[in-house]
This record gives C-alpha cells, sequence and structure tokens, in this order.
C-alpha cells in the first residue's frame, strides 16, 4: 500500500490506481455532469471574470499557515476551469488546435486530487471574492468528478458503503445495538438524574424523525441524552426509525450520485414511520445535506429542522425549564461551516448558551465568517492526515480558541467536535474541552417532578459526564 | 496623419464599439436565458433573493470591503471610479456623441477629468506594481492580468496629453490617433477577457447559487450516461 500513499497522502482504495483511462473517463463523467446538473452556469461565469485578484488567500486558513501557492483557492479552483475551458468552450478547443496548449494528463488528475482534498469546502473564500465565485462549489464539483475516476478517499468510501449497501449506517451499528445503546442511555437518566426519559423507537405518526450523526450513539452520548432530555421536557413527538437512523450524507463531500441516494433513504424512513419532519441532531453537513431534500424530493417533501432551532425555539417560547445554577465556566462557540456560513443557523445556539452560561464568549471572527475547524469537507474521517488537519489546517482555529480564554467550547457537529479534540490535543490545549451544545443543557434542565422516578430518592447533582462511554469499531 | 484619425474614430471606433455592444449584450442574453433554464428543471427552486441582493450590493459597492486588504482594494475602488466616470463624462467625448447621434448628457467639469485621468493612471501602474509585490496575487496572475491595467492607462495617458498639448512633446495627431486606437483595441477586449466582470459582476452571486440548485434526478441522469446504474458504492 506504500505506493497509494506517495501518490495520495489521504490514501484512496487500491481499486482506485487499478482504473485505466483516467482522463477520457473523468472528461466523460465531466460531460454528463455538464448535461445533467447546474454547475456548468456557474463554471461558464468563473472562467470569464476570475480576476485573481487572491483576496481568498488572505480568508483561507490554510493558505495562511502553509503559503504554499496550491493552496489559494482561486489557484485550486483555476486546475479544473483549465479542463473547462480546454474541452468544453469553443474558444478552448479552437486553441488547442492551434496551439500545443494544455491536455488533460494523469498526472494532472493526481494534482488536482491532491489539492481538492486540501481543501475543506467551507466557503470562508466565497465571502471575500469580489467576482462571487464559489470555490467551495468548484470544490464540490472537482471531487464527484474525481470520484467518477476512483479517486476518493478511502474513508469516505467504506463508510458509505456500510450506509448504502452494508448494515445501513456508516458507523455500521446494527438495528438491536442502537436499541441496546438506547436502552442503557435511559437507564444512564435513571441512574443520574433520577428521571424517566425515552427513546421512542419506530413510533409511527410522531411529529419528528430523528437523525443524528450516527457515531453520536458510540462517541456522544451526553448530545443524545441532551436531545432526548428536551424533547421529554418539552413534550415532544420524537422517534428514532430502526430502518435509517444515520444523519451522515458522504454524498455531500464527493459524489451527488450517492448524495441522492442516501436523502432519498432519509426522506423514505420519514415516510415508512409516516413522520411530518426530518429532525437532524448536531452535526453541520448532515443538516446540510438534509437541506438537499426538496432538490431530491420535491417541494412536497418533510421539511428540515436541525435539533437547535428545535431548542431554541423551545426555550423561546420558555418550554424548558432551567436550574438557577448555570453554567460558570468561560464557554465559546464554534460554527459550524455547514450551518453557520450561508447564515442559516448563527443565532439559536447563541441564545441558548447565553441562557444556560454565565460566560460566553465569542471567537474571532465568528458567525458567517469563523474559522473552518479544519476537518471539513469529511475530511476528518482521514486519519492519515491528521497531522495536515490539526497542524496545518487547525491552527488559526487553535489560536482562535485559545485567545477565547474558553474551557469549553460547544462545537454543535460530530465532524468538528472529532477535529477539534485533535486539534486541542496537537496544540496542548489540554484544559480545553470540546462538548456538544445539548451535553451542557442537559446540565442545567430542571426535569421538575413530572419525570422523576417514583421509587426511591436519587441524588439530583449526581455528576452528569460519568459515563461509561460505548466505544465501537468506527 | 487627419485620414487615419478619421479612420479611427469613425468606422473602427463604429465597429470596436458595437463589438462590444453586442458582446455584452451577448453574455447576459446567455446568463440570462441559463439562469431561467437551471432555475427551471432545479428540484428546489428556492433561492434567498435577498441575502444574494445584499451581497452583490455589497460588491458592486464595495466600501464596506476596504476593511481588509485595505490598500489594495483602496487603489481597486480609485481605479474603477476614475475609468468609468472619465470616459462616460468628460465633456470633449459628449459633444462627439452629440455631433454623431444628437445625444447629450451632463458633463464633469475638465479640472476633475484631469484629476480623475492622473487618479486612473496611478492607480493602473500602483494595481500592477501591488500584483507583483504581494506573493499570492503575483503567482496568481496571467498575463492578461498585468497587460490590461497596463492598456486601459493607455487611453489615460494620451487623453491627458491631448488635453493638455503644452505638457506633451509629441505632436497632438498622433497622440490622438494613440489615444483612439488603444481605446478602441480596449472595446474590442472588453466582451472577450476578464474585463466582462463589467455586465457579468451583478449577477455573479445569483449564479453560484443556481450552481447549488440541481435537477431533482441529475445524480441518476449521470450515473445512466456513464453506465454506472447500479454499481456498488
Amino acid at each position: 500500500m506504500d505506493d497509494t500513499r506517495t501518490k495520495y497522502s489521504f490514501y484512496v482504495e487500491r481499486s482506485a490506481l487499478e482504473v485505466t483511462d483516467r482522463p477520457q473517463k473523468f472528461l466523460a463523467a465531466f460531460a454528463a455532469v455538464l448535461d445533467h446538473s447546474s454547475y456548468g452556469l456557474a463554471l461558464e461565469l468563473y472562467t470569464r471574470l476570475s480576476t485573481k485578484c487572491s483576496r481568498c488567500a488572505a480568508a483561507c486558513q490554510l493558505y495562511q499557515s502553509t503559503e504554499e501557492n496550491r493552496d489559494i483557492p482561486c489557484q485550486r479552483s483555476e486546475l479544473l476551469f483549465r479542463v473547462y475551458r480546454r474541452y468544453f468552450t469553443r474558444t478552448g478547443l479552437l486553441k488547442a488546435r492551434l496551439t500545443n496548449g494544455f491536455t488533460l494528463t494523469d498526472d494532472y488528475l493526481d494534482e488536482m486530487a491532491e489539492a481538492f482534498y486540501r481543501c475543506t469546502a467551507c466557503r470562508r473564500c466565497k465571502l471575500t471574492c469580489p467576482m462571487g465565485v464559489d470555490h467551495g462549489l468548484v470544490t464540490h464539483l472537482a471531487r464527484w468528478l474525481l470520484a467518477e475516476v476512483g479517486v476518493v478517499p478511502k474513508a469516505l468510501v467504506v463508510a458509505t458503503r456500510e450506509q448504502l449497501e452494508g448494515v445501513g449506517n456508516t458507523s455500521a451499528i446494527p438495528p438491536n445495538a442502537l436499541k441496546n445503546t438506547c436502552e442503557f442511555l435511559e437507564e444512564e437518566f435513571q441512574d443520574d438524574y433520577g428521571v424517566n426519559i425515552k427513546f421512542p423507537i419506530d413510533v409511527k405518526g410522531a411529529e419528528y424523525v430523528f437523525f443524528p450523526a450516527v457515531s453520536d450513539y458510540l462517541l456522544e452520548p451526553d448530545t443524545l441524552m441532551g436531545n432526548a432530555a428536551v424533547m421529554a421536557v418539552t413534550g415532544g413527538s420524537w422517534t428514532i426509525g430502526t430502518g435509517n437512523y444515520d444523519g451522515i450524507n458522504y454524498g455531500l463531500f464527493y459524489s451527488d450520485r450517492l448524495m441522492e441516494r442516501i436523502v432519498q433513504n432519509e426522506v423514505a424512513e420519514v415516510r415508512r414511520l409516516e413522520g411530518q419532519k426530518v429532525l437532524i441532531g448536531e452535526c453541520g453537513h448532515a443538516t446540510r445535506s438534509a437541506w438537499f431534500i426538496p432538490t431530491f424530493c420535491g417541494p412536497e417533501a418533510p421539511p428540515v429542522v436541525n435539533f437547535l432551532q428545535y431548542t431554541a425555539e423551545q426555550l423561546r417560547r420558555g418550554n424548558i425549564p432551567l436550574k438557577p445554577d448555570r453554567i460558570t465556566e468561560r464557554v465559546t462557540y464554534h460554527d459550524p461551516c455547514n450551518i453557520a456560513r450561508s447564515a442559516r443557523i448563527l443565532e439559536e445556539p447563541r441564545e441558548i448558551l447565553r441562557a444556560i452560561c454565565t460566560d460566553f464568549v465569542e471567537m474571532t471572527p465568528n458567525r458567517t465568517e469563523n474559522f473552518c475547524c479544519g476537518g471539513g469537507g469529511g475530511t476528518v474521517s482521514i486519519d492519515e492526515i491528521r497531522s495536515f488537519r490539526t497542524e496545518l489546517m487547525g491552527k488559526r482555529k487553535a489560536d482562535q480558541i485559545r485567545a477565547t480564554g474558553a474551557s469549553l467550547v460547544v462545537a454543535p457537529c460530530a465532524n468538528c467536535k472529532k477535529q477539534l479534540k485533535e486539534v486541542l490535543e496537537d496544540h496542548h490545549l489540554d484544559d480545553v474541552e470540546v462538548v456538544g451544545l445539548h451535553d451542557l443543557l442537559l446540565k442545567v434542565i430542571d426535569f421538575g417532578d413530572e419525570l422523576k422516578i417514583d421509587t426511591g430518592s436519587t441524588d439530583e447533582s449526581s455528576t452528569a459526564e460519568e459515563h461509561s462511554e460505548q466505544s465501537g469499531g468506527d | 496623419m487627419a485620414t487615419w484619425l478619421e479612420w479611427a474614430r469613425g468606422p473602427i471606433f463604429i465597429g470596436a464599439f458595437s463589438f462590444m455592444v453586442l458582446g455584452y449584450l451577448r453574455h447576459l442574453l446567455v446568463t440570462f436565458f441559463e439562469i431561467r433554464r437551471h432555475l427551471r428543471r432545479a428540484g428546489d427552486r428556492t433561492i434567498p433573493t435577498l441575502q444574494i441582493f445584499v451581497a452583490t450590493l455589497n460588491w458592486l459597492f464595495p466600501l464596506r470591503k476596504l476593511k481588509s486588504q485595505w490598500l489594495f482594494s483602496a487603489t481597486s475602488i480609485l481605479f474603477h471610479i476614475a475609468i468609468l466616470v472619465v470616459p462616460i463624462f468628460l465633456a470633449g467625448h459628449i459633444v462627439l456623441w452629440a455631433r454623431g447621434t444628437g445625444l447629450s448628457w451632463p458633463a464633469i467639469p475638465n479640472h476633475l477629468a484631469d484629476v480623475l485621468t492622473l487618479v486612473a493612471i496611478v492607480t493602473a501602474v500602483a494595481l500592477v506594481i501591488q500584483r507583483l509585490s504581494a506573493r499570492a496575487t503575483r503567482n496568481l496572475s496571467r498575463f492578461q492580468d498585468y497587460a490590461l491595467p497596463l492598456l486601459i492607462a493607455v487611453p489615460f495617458v494620451t487623453g491627458f496629453g491631448v488635453m493638455h498639448p503644452g505638457v506633451n512633446p509629441f505632436s497632438y495627431d498622433a497622440t490622438l490617433l494613440v489615444h483612439v486606437m488603444s481605446a478602441n483595441l480596449l472595446l474590442v477586449l472588453m466582451p472577450l477577457s476578464k474585463l466582462s466582470h463589467a455586465v457579468l459582476l451583478p449577477g455573479a452571486q445569483y449564479v453560484s447559487e443556481i450552481g447549488w440548485h440541481w435537477p431533482s434526478d441529475a445524480g441518476s441522469k449521470v450515473a445512466i450516461a456513464l453506465n454506472k446504474e447500479g454499481e456498488p458504492v
């Protein structure tokens, strides 16, 4: 496998190296995508107007760390623009006739693969481009085209395979194990909080069908308990479907073809359970891919609600009783790119945090301009590039967190959480902890008497953190 | 020389100007109809119009963007103001339009035109210097990125010479010929080069959003086109 590693630092499957006629296949895929999808107009415009002003370089946290040309967003996008101009515009075809111009080669494809997987598609540079070029869109497209010639990080393809052709979710958790985990968490509620809170499974006709990042069942039980607690105190009607309980959609990171299938499976589960809405847990890319539900399933498809939106709304209505003791440690909030860059979820988490914390501080910059955790675009799943992710990509993030002086970083996103934990570890920020928003909320929810277990007395103030975390084969 | 001049500001100018107008019109129409086509077949037709409108305005009048890279930004903004205002609102140009077409509009005072002309020349050169001195831009830049600002400066330098024969060491007619011909060249290049952003920029934010609005079956259709239906992941 050494050869793979030298060729692709992000490590593809061996079969990717056996694909022949890659340039030709890449161009065939490009042509098909231009025919059937909506990228053509954007490419046509970008190739005409791109002015190479380099403002994007100043916005890119990777370029700021590496100062390598290939990490300038505009330079990277130009890799794909060049192919588009040469093979799909009349002037390009004419130029090719007249000169010994550019030809797409295997080496060039490798260069693209490397470049487009060094980008997390955080789209921060889009905000600074005077010409409105969305380099995130270009990365998204380029990765799809590369996937059609077999170039996909192994971690992503293995997870998606498991989701679409294996057990049914990216962490390969069978339904029985899911039920066991939920029962275990219900016991935790009883033991630690003395309350009777259920994780409803396969309830027909519930308002919300719940899709967290499935890895939360293995790695972030506190977040899930926070979710369940909010549902319990607000009397929300929700369910987890055993047919599909995974909000993760790596199609967003490398293939619209797969994204379409995964989104449709999600909606199919909601329909099977006769649910009304899709409720996404604390996960940025799961939310963003669910926002594509109307794209793939039409305007009649169930609406999408992120758990932060649900909780903020209930808090506004006064439906979430809180204990008088708030969280006193200094807390800061990390905006996950997939929900914040487009300004769709910015204030909800802040409303919640201001209500439950006494010392909430903002990172600078924040909201739409926040820096990516450094593991976006699926790169967080690729363990082989950890040092790249934490040292180069995550440097700005680490500086940002350090500057706040916070001891808790709230990141309502499974990907961001994993990446931030590694960033903190590799930058020796040992006294800072990464948590989900609902983990914190769980600590201050006042369950009142209704949910209390009648038998025996329980100590309400027992620590919530002491969970024996289940570990899975991720 | 007089014949050359007549030729440059007569048929050649008319040709170059029409080429610019038709080229820009082509860009606008193609973009408009392509937006409509893409939107019609998109699965999700809800577009955050207000957000896009605000982003578009913020870039058409980028005063709020001065914060980052202020020197480059300020140079660029001044450059744009100067090169847009002077050619359109110079009294001498308006007289020519009035003579040729009967159309006329208010002019800016000549001394303001002088100042803006100098601004255009200085900022054009400054843009090139900034491009060369910043590492990221130097690496990104293509030939046209250096050539265009300098080429744009030529009609301004010669225009200044024409307006102030006292400081111009060259003959009036020769300067005027270079002035008219360099402007003609620019008119032709406008729709062909990155200068097309003059008409495409207002739609750019919208087009970027359209890029994310795919047809509901785009993925399956691509799979069919590539004979990859049912292929394992």
